[in-house]
Formats: structure tokens, sequence, C-alpha cells
């Protein structure tokens, strides 16, 4: 038998369903009710980009980047799976990202068109992320405190991100913004499906329509002068 | 040659009760609620055939919750006679909840502790034994293995050492899923070990056929991982069917944990095998798969053919 197929997606889970979830809630508990605080932050931050502000949705986006990369995953994720520092790292290098982005104003939109696929795409991605994983408590039996939320959980961090990059970014700008988390939200879906989490077939949208607008918008730059 | 083999697969199948449940069949209900034991080729020792596997169960961080948890379910497992308990560096936080389970539960006598130490080796060996034990909260450990053969020349040659020097009991090699099964046949034959583990179960026998007649030969324990394949056995048949009838009248199957526990300790090369599960239920249905009666030869195919049927 070749080494490589005998391998699943469940042996690069190192944990139970239950211990994942507890940790979860265990962080919205610890930070309550700083999650307000940072659920606001984001639709502040999709405003911004909605407003043609991408530079400073950009910048409020950055440290929650780095919070979630040490609070959750040096902090939490790391006990449990050793890949939680590398992601750590690769979090805080995100938020450094989007910190030259915006300081700079490389690959970010010049003009908006509201009715463009981008930024509908965009706009439903991050609602994805604002109001689907805070709506899941209540459907899963969990208090609010412990609650997913935009700025303390890493998946719905991610997909609020990948929606306002989406809106503020184009080009090349937009597809280095969102390989990180285009591949936490694909690693998190698979960890998902592994724990029978039916939520996880949610994430895989988000990534099919993330990545099919990507591709759109490359080959309508590559075909013409207007994306 | 072959009358020492024969005289210790006589010893081997006495420690286990197997012969009582076997061969004397009047006598297994004497001993229906004891848990068999097998003796460790190497030195005799006897072992639980239910031991406890950690991958993924264990790993719960430093929640007070899981591990108070997870205590209860190691509670149980020692509660039922259990003994062998095995872990590894790459199960995340789980040498640290044993090493909590057992500072509240205190170390029982029958405890086997069986660890692992992984690559990259580079002359950590000794380091990770350490550190491994400092975590679990025990000054030695039974059992140290090379975790899917992973740096195992280095790895050995250090075990042998600790061994030696009392640090250690015993020393083996680990592989699962079906992995390096050559490579793992060539250490069993030119490299003097205590243990080998290896992936055992109903829906997964390829070591019946060379891995398992060599350990029988080299008087090599045998610990069987995956018994339940990562849970999606035992799941999936406790979803659809009912243990069938003669199971329960020919070797006392009276759930799955049963019946695939008992298919795999009551092979003659098996001393051990090690499910991993994260509930006091579940663990009280597998340490009740190692008592009396045990199938016999026939009774195993018919058990294999049954779920080939389904």
């Amino acid at each position: 038998m070749s080494e490589w197929n005998s391998y699943q997606i469940q042996d690069f889970v190192p944990f139970s369903a239950d211990v994942y979830f507890r940790m979860l809630e265990r962080m919205g508990e610890t930070f309550w009710p700083l999650q307000l605080f940072t659920l606001a932050v984001g639709v502040v931050a999709l405003l911004l980009a909605l407003r043609g502000k991408p530079r400073i949705a950009l910048l409020l986006l950055a440290p929650v980047w780095v919070f979630v990369g040490v609070a959750f995953f040096a902090q939490r994720y790391a006990s449990l799976n050793w890949i939680g520092q590398v992601l750590s790292w690769v979090w805080i290098a995100q938020a450094a990202l989007l910190v030259l982005l915006a300081a700079t104003g490389r690959g970010t939109a010049d003009r908006l068109e509201f009715l463009s696929a981008s930024t509908i795409t965009g706009v439903l991605i991050s609602l994805i992320g604002l109001l689907m994983f805070p709506l899941l408590a209540p459907v899963l039996g969990a208090t609010w405190t412990q609650a997913e939320v935009f700025g303390l959980h890493p998946d719905p961090t991610a997909v609020v991100s990948l929606g306002i990059f989406m809106i503020a970014l184009r080009g090349w700008a937009q597809w280095l913004t969102c390989l990180v988390p285009l591949l936490w939200i694909t690693l998190s879906a698979l960890t998902l499906q592994v724990l029978e989490a039916p939520w996880w077939l949610a994430l895989f949208a988000v990534v099919a329509a993330a990545v099919g607008n990507l591709i759109r918008q490359s080959r309508a730059m590559l075909s013409g002068p207007k994306s | 040659m072959e009358g020492k083999m024969l005289r210790r697969q006589f010893l081997k199948m006495l420690g286990a009760g197997v012969v009582s449940a076997w061969g004397f069949p009047g006598m297994a209900g004497a001993q229906s609620s004891a848990l068999l034991s097998k003796p460790i080729p190497s030195s005799g020792e006897s072992l639980p055939v239910i031991g406890m596997g950690t991958w993924r169960t264990f790993n719960v961080g430093n929640d007070p919750e899981l591990l108070a948890a997870r205590t209860q379910v190691l509670k149980t497992f020692f509660a039922s006679g259990g003994g062998l308990v095995d872990s590894s560096p790459m199960y995340g936080s789980a040498a640290d909840t044993l090493g909590f389970a057992l500072k509240k539960l205190g170390i029982p006598k029958t405890l086997f502790s069986a660890e692992k130490v992984w690559s990259p080796a580079g002359g950590t060996t000794r380091e990770q034994v350490a550190s491994l034990a400092e975590r679990w909260g025990l000054k030695t450990f039974d059992l140290v293995q090379v975790h899917n053969l992973d740096d195992w020349q280095e790895h050995l040659s250090v075990l042998r050492e600790l061994k030696a020097s009392g640090v250690i009991r015993y020393l083996g090699i680990t592989t699962s899923h079906g992995r390096r099964h050559n490579e793992f046949e060539q250490v069993m034959a030119s490299t003097e070990i205590d243990f080998a583990q290896m992936t055992y179960n109903i829906t997964h026998r390829e070591v019946e056929s060379r891995l398992l007649p060599l350990a029988e030969e080299k008087g090599i324990a045998v610990i069987a991982n995956r018994p339940y394949d990562g849970g999606s056995l035992i799941k999936g048949l406790k979803r659809r069917e009912k243990v069938p009838a003669w199971a329960a009248e020919e070797c006392g199957c009276r759930t799955w944990a049963d019946f695939l526990l008992k298919f795999i300790v009551s092979h003659p090369a098996l001393n051990c095998a090690i499910p991993a599960t994260t509930r006091v239920e579940h663990m009280n249905e597998n340490m009740a798969a190692g008592t009396a009666p045990l199938p016999d030869a026939k009774a195993r195919e018919k058990m294999v053919a049954y779920i080939e049927s389904l």
C-alpha cells in the first residue's frame, strides 16, 4: 500500500469534537464582552470598505488578526495541535501585510462599483461571517457568551476579512491577502467535516464563491481595462 | 525450537485464560468477569488484553471540565483492571492530561505506561523520554516505542541503553494504517525488541500474513492500534446492525465492542488492543470485551465472514 494513500483527513485532526468546540466556547467566555467590540469593528470595517475607504478598513483588520493569532492560535489551539504555533505566526504576518497595504495604498480599490459581482460577493461573504457564526450559538444550545464571533474566533474573522478583501482590494494584492484566509477556511472546513459539524459546507461555499470571484476578476483584468 | 514455541504458546494461552475459554468451556463462566491477560514473551509478565489509547481523546488542552471528564475515563479503566495506557508526543496535550489524571487518581499498581519517541531523533531520545515522563508525573516508563519507525536506528540504540540502565523496562516500534510494513518486518526480524504496535482490526487484517506470525516466532508482544478503525467501524455497526445472536452464544459478544475487541485479542499473537474513548460508558463496554469467553479459530472465521457480508 502506498503510504500517502493510507492517510485520511481525520489523521490530521488530533482532537475530538467536544474538545474543539469547548475551546471555542471558552475563548468566548474568557474575553466576554470583548466580542461585542470586535463585532462592531467588523461592521465598521465593512462599511468603510463600502464607502471607498479601503486603507482604513485594512488598518482596522490588522490588530484583529494579531489578536486571533496570539490569543487563539498561540495560547489555545497550539496546546491541541502543534501547527497552532505556525498558524499564529502566519496570522501575525497577515496582519503585517494588511498594515503595509494600508500604509502604501497599493492594490486597494480606487473606486467602488456597488452592484459589481466583487462587491456583492464581498458583502455576502462578510455577512456570513458577521451573522451566521454568532447565530450558530442559540441553534446549538450555547449561550451568547460562547458564540463564535469576528475578532475572537478564527473562522468568522477569516470569513469577514475575505469578504472585505473582495471589496477593498484588486489584482495581486487581493490574491495575496486572500491566500491565508482561504487556506484557513479550507483547513477549518475539513476539520469541521471530521468533527461532523454540518456548517463545514457553508465554509466550502465561501471558499468556492471567493475563488470564483478572484478568477473572474483576474480574467476581466487580463481581457480589458475595466475590472 | 518447535518444542519451545509450543510451550511458549501454551503458557501464553494459559496466562490469557484462553485455555479455560477455548478448551474448557465449563470453566469460562467462573472467570467471566475477570479481565483476561497474556504474558509479554520477553519477560513473562502478565498484561491485560484491553489497554487504552489516547489519540484524539486525551488531547484536551487545559480545560478543567474536560480534564475532569478524562480523569473519570481513566478511573473507570483502572477500576476494571486495565493496565496499558498508550500515548505519543504527537498527541498534543495527551501526556499532560494523563499526568493530571494520574495525580488525581494516584498511580495504580496495574499501570503499564507506554509512550513513544518520534522524529527528528537528532540526539533527543533521552530528552524526549525525560520530558514525557515529567508530563505523565512518572519517574520511568514501562514501555517506550519508536513512533512510526521514525529514525528508528538512532532511537532504538538509545532506548536499549535506557532499558539497560532501568529507565525503561521494554522497548518497541510502532506503525499504523498498514504503513511501511516491509521495513517494519525487517526491523522485527533483525532487531531485538519487546513490543511491536500495529493496526489490526476485523476489517484490516494485513498483518495476519507476515507480521503476526513473525511476532510469535520472535517472541515479540503485539499491541493492536485502531481496533475500531478510528471509530468509524464501531459507529457504522452500531448505527446499522444488531450484534448477531450467534456471536453472543458462541463467544459472549453482547455488544459491538465485544465483537470487535474479542476478535482482535483472541488472535494468538496479540497481547493487547488499545481502543480510545472519551466516555465512561464506552470504557465500560471496552473493558467488558476483555473477559472470557473469547472466540476460537472457527468463530473468528465466522466473525470475518459476517462483517464481510455486510
